[in-house]
């Protein structure tokens, strides 16, 4: 027995001998909010990769910057419009794989011949509305718009946005007959990726990126400033949040209530986007679903009396800690200087008869609609339409556990009864809730839509109102037009709105789209959810926000946000952003959209 | 030999088959169960998706339909039923929806060790602990002793143990900041054979093994205690106290004999160790089994819900099995009884 743990001993003493791995703290950015169950793969022809693989490890040709509106160049190195539906793109010579094969126009048509092939991956969706993709040379590829089916938008996001993969991995799996869709590329030593970031570790607790220190990319962007990147897996907000509290932490993406007191009362080195309420940039806009299909929720009178009866800045102050102010009922997020030009304030100011337009929490109002349209209130207090059906009961939810959410439904659903509508609170499970949302099994929900970009705010007007997204109640439409709103005008609104490269033209459709907005009311806009990011300076600072707007989004979980990684440093260390993070006019290699969509128009002349 | 193997035999063949049957009623619930919840095992994927707003919504949809091709959603229930039992029968427990394309067996597996190492032991602690208290408390029952032990035991084990896990959290890992608070080792590092790594580990360990083990121990100390007074009022015993002999010896027999039924109990909570102490995991962010189940089921993993069940079935089965065969071997009234 003695010797047995003599053995054991020994064993135990020559494994110290090892020495143990941990990531050195101050060459590590630890991210909090991007990742919260075990890894999956490395690989975009997944339906769920691996986060950081679409943010560091595989880099599209040009990156959009929401804040300056205009787009980086990447492996891209310029464009040019062939005629007013063709673009070719020219890749930069230097672009390489990390196992040194040439980043081609081969590898682009590839990825999207096979993202087409296999019904999912990169650019999935990029056949409705590219006709063609070609290699004109190895360095250059060419895009066509779909005639047919015109999108100005899509046609430049899906040109300009696309993500090689290497062909050469990609062909040789196809031709061993692996699934592409089950491929986990998972082995660090075997990672072909674009970005400057492959993998270094993955376990159950862990994934951890490590920098690539000869990335081709070096000589004109530099390379990120953290040797690792790493991901711990929390089981929760709270848990997450307090590693991030301490500096365990640095770059999140998370909800934090009453985040001001991480600073003010903690003294922590923590930051958000602005200083101040309202904290944190707007990203999609929130809205209040009210079933179309349901009668007589469709009742244009009961939907303006509820736009009136949401108690908006009480439910954003309580239940939001102040972290989004009121939505513009539009549906255009006005807190960004280029979308207020399709803002048509005078209308908003007419229908809703406020100063900014937005709408005002007035129950008389409501009450006062409700009666001039015939609906009386019963014995129990519950309005009784004009052809006897009761209003209610019916349910407002949210998933179980979005508190901030939560409260909001409360708030409404008790103003709600105060005006003469039966609705009381449900709370199910995330994937029951979502189940009902996407068949139309609901009566009010809250829920996202689109947010900020290039093709704002089409992409919200398309994602509330476009019945081309959707189908009958009881099958499954993720899509958009949850609320199964139909308008053939609003279809025809739309269209003019992509196919058009006239700023007027565009702008008039918006404009009548707001109308009938206001009209119909087919979502009610409550607020815009926030674009989650603070960051703790204990061992990285220089973060981008509002004073030093260097890049945004700045967010470790959105999709663009490797450029953050270039302009941080470590604290006492003082590097400057990178030049080339600033627009062409300031010098640096930002091209803004209202540049590309010149250069498109020029064409036509 | 012969007249007493062939009744052992029968004994155990008839549990066997029972084992089956009850196996293949257990399996089947585990796969309608979570398909009788009318939530959507892809929402998850899909919208996140939709929130990242991808350009085009219509990719969306897209992906949708090749997802529900993939995991035989469409399908009707009885045909992926099927399909669920014949892959399982070769040992296929299919692939993950939410962390598609892994295999939920990979998933599995690495937890497996972590909860192992975490439960065995606590319940092995506890039960040993628990009994001795037991066992003291009866020996010197009636006196303060035991109505401290007794007191002490009745309220710890009233304590939900993931309630206890969160004091000792806010207590040594929030406010004395003494122990770390949370997973089963310090952030960063990766898992590897050398001593720093186990100290950094057992630091870990310390909580939510305490939490365990204090929980778990006041119920087998009133459970031993019964039991010891009990035999203590047998005819054996109290024959052996007129005869003179010494209270110690007697305790000593005493006490074997009232073991008996604690070595069932803990048998059978061995056998359900592998499903983690599901709470205790999750209040500890320890990646165990129990926490692996907590992440299937709040995204509706049919596969990996499914696949966590057959083997935590199969190991309590198992356990069980183990413990009827003991049982047989050591008191023939069981194996006879069946004879009727």
């Amino acid at each position: 027995m003695k010797r047995v743990i003599f053995l054991v001993l020994l064993v135990v003493l020559s494994a110290a001998l090892i020495a143990q791995v941990t990531l050195p703290r101050n060459e590590t950015v630890y991210v909090i909010g991007a990742l919260w169950g075990p890894a999956t793969t490395w690989n975009l022809y997944a339906p769920q990769s691996t986060y950081g693989t679409d943010q560091f490890l595989y880099i599209p040709l040009f990156m959009y910057n929401i804040g300056k509106d205009a787009w980086l160049p990447l492996i891209g190195e310029s464009y040019e419009f062939v005629d007013d539906k063709t673009i070719r793109i020219k890749i930069r010579d230097e672009a390489k794989w990390n196992d040194g094969v040439p980043i081609t126009a081969h590898d682009v048509v590839y990825t999207l011949e096979l993202t087409k092939k296999l019904g999912i991956g990169p650019s999935t969706g990029w056949w409705d509305y590219i006709e063609y993709v070609k290699a004109i040379d190895d360095k250059t590829v060419e895009f066509k718009a779909n005639e047919e089916n015109l999108n100005y938008f899509m046609f430049l996001s899906y040109s300009l946005g696309a993500e090689p993969m290497p062909k050469h991995v990609y062909s040789k799996l196809e031709e061993e007959g692996v699934n592409i869709k089950d491929w986990r590329n998972d082995d660090p030593e075997k990672q072909v990726v674009s970005g400057p970031y492959k993998l270094f570790h993955s376990d159950p607790n862990m994934v951890a990126y490590v920098r690539i220190d000869n990335w081709w990319g070096k000589d004109i962007f530099g390379l990120p400033r953290p040797k690792y990147i790493a991901n711990v897996i929390y089981k929760d907000n709270p848990s997450a949040n307090l590693a991030f509290e301490r500096g365990d932490a640095d770059w999140a993406g998370t909800f934090i209530p009453s985040v001001w007191e991480l600073w003010t009362k903690k003294k922590q080195p923590i930051g958000t986007w602005f200083d101040e309420s309202p904290y944190y940039m707007p990203d999609g806009v929130v809205l209040l679903y009210i079933n179309y299909t349901k009668h007589p929720l469709n009742d244009r009178n009961i939907r303006k009396a509820i736009a009136y009866a949401i108690p908006y800045k009480d439910m954003l102050k309580k239940a939001y800690f102040g972290y989004s102010p009121q939505g513009h009922p539009s549906m255009v997020i006005d807190l960004f200087e280029p979308y207020k030009q399709w803002i048509d304030f005078d209308l908003a100011r007419k229908t809703w008869g406020t100063e900014d337009g937005k709408v005002p929490t007035d129950l008389e109002m409501a009450n006062k609609i409700l009666d001039e349209a015939g609906f009386k209130r019963g014995k129990d207090g519950i309005r009784v339409a004009p052809d006897g059906t009761r209003l209610g009961p019916y349910t407002i939810s949210v998933p179980y556990g979005w508190t901030d959410w939560m409260m909001m439904c409360e708030m409404i659903a008790k103003n709600l009864r105060e005006i003469g509508i039966d609705v009381k609170t449900e709370f199910p499970d995330y994937s029951v809730w979502w189940d009902r949302l996407i068949k139309g099994n609901f009566d009010f929900v809250i829920s996202w839509s689109a947010g900020p970009g290039f093709d704002h705010p089409f992409n919200v007007y398309r994602f509330v109102m476009d019945s081309r997204l959707t189908g009958p109640v009881g099958e499954a439409f993720p899509a958009g037009d949850w609320e199964r709103y139909h308008n053939d005008e609003v279809i025809e609104l739309l269209n003019t709105a992509v196919s058009s490269l006239d700023p007027e033209q565009r702008k008039k459709a918006y404009y009548r789209i707001q109308e009938i907005v206001y009209r119909d009311l087919p979502g009610i806009v409550l607020f815009y959810g926030a674009h989650w990011y603070e960051y703790n300076e204990k061992v990285w600072t220089n973060w981008p926000n509002a004073k030093n707007p260097w890049w945004y989004p700045a967010a470790p979980w959105h999709l663009n946000a490797l450029p953050v990684t270039f302009g941080i440093h470590r604290v006492g260390e003082v590097k400057e952003v990178p030049k080339w993070l600033e627009t062409v006019e300031e010098g640096g290699s930002l091209i803004p959209t209202s540049k590309i969509m010149a250069d498109l128009q020029s064409t036509l002349k | 030999m012969g007249r007493t193997s062939r009744p052992l035999l029968r004994y155990l063949l008839r549990k066997i088959l029972f084992l089956i049957v009850t196996y293949v009623i257990a399996t089947t619930i585990v796969f309608i169960l979570p398909r009788a919840i009318p939530g959507n095992p892809l929402a998850q994927i899909l919208s996140r998706l939709s929130q990242l707003s991808i350009s085009n919504p219509e990719a969306i949809s897209a992906v949708n339909r090749t997802l529900m091709k993939e995991f035989g959603l469409g399908k009707p229930w009885y045909v992926q039923y099927i399909d669920f039992v014949s892959k399982a029968l070769r040992g296929d427990l299919g692939t993950s929806i939410t962390f598609y394309p892994r295999k939920v067996i990979d998933l599995i597996v690495p937890v497996i060790p972590w909860t192992l190492v975490l439960l065995l032991p606590a319940t092995i602690t506890a039960w040993i602990l628990g009994n001795t208290l037991g066992a003291i408390a009866a020996y010197r029952r009636n006196t303060w002793v035991d109505k401290g032990i007794l007191t002490s035991s009745l309220i710890v084990s009233q304590i939900p143990y993931y309630w206890l896990g969160m004091i000792l959290i806010f207590f040594f890992g929030v406010k004395l900041e003494i122990l770390p608070a949370q997973g089963a080792y310090s952030q960063g590092t990766i898992p590897s054979w050398d001593l720093n790594f186990f100290i950094d580990a057992l630091k870990h360990y310390i909580l939510p093994f305490s939490s365990i083990v204090i929980s778990a121990m006041g119920g087998w100390a009133i459970g031993t205690r019964l039991l010891v007074i009990y035999e203590l009022g047998s005819d054996y015993a109290l024959f052996s106290e007129y005869l003179g002999m010494s209270d110690k010896k007697v305790f000593r027999y005493v006490f074997r004999n009232s073991l008996l039924p604690q070595v069932t109990g803990l048998a059978l909570s061995l056998g359900s160790a592998l499903g983690g102490a599901l709470i205790t995991e999750i209040v500890f962010n320890y990646p165990g089994t129990g926490y692996l189940l907590f992440r299937a089921l709040t995204s509706l993993d049919y596969p990996l819900i499914q696949g966590i069940f057959v083997i935590l079935i199969a190991s309590i089965y198992i356990a069980n099995f183990l413990v009827d065969f003991m049982y047989a071997l050591i008191d023939p009234r069981i194996r006879l009884g069946q004879e009727d």
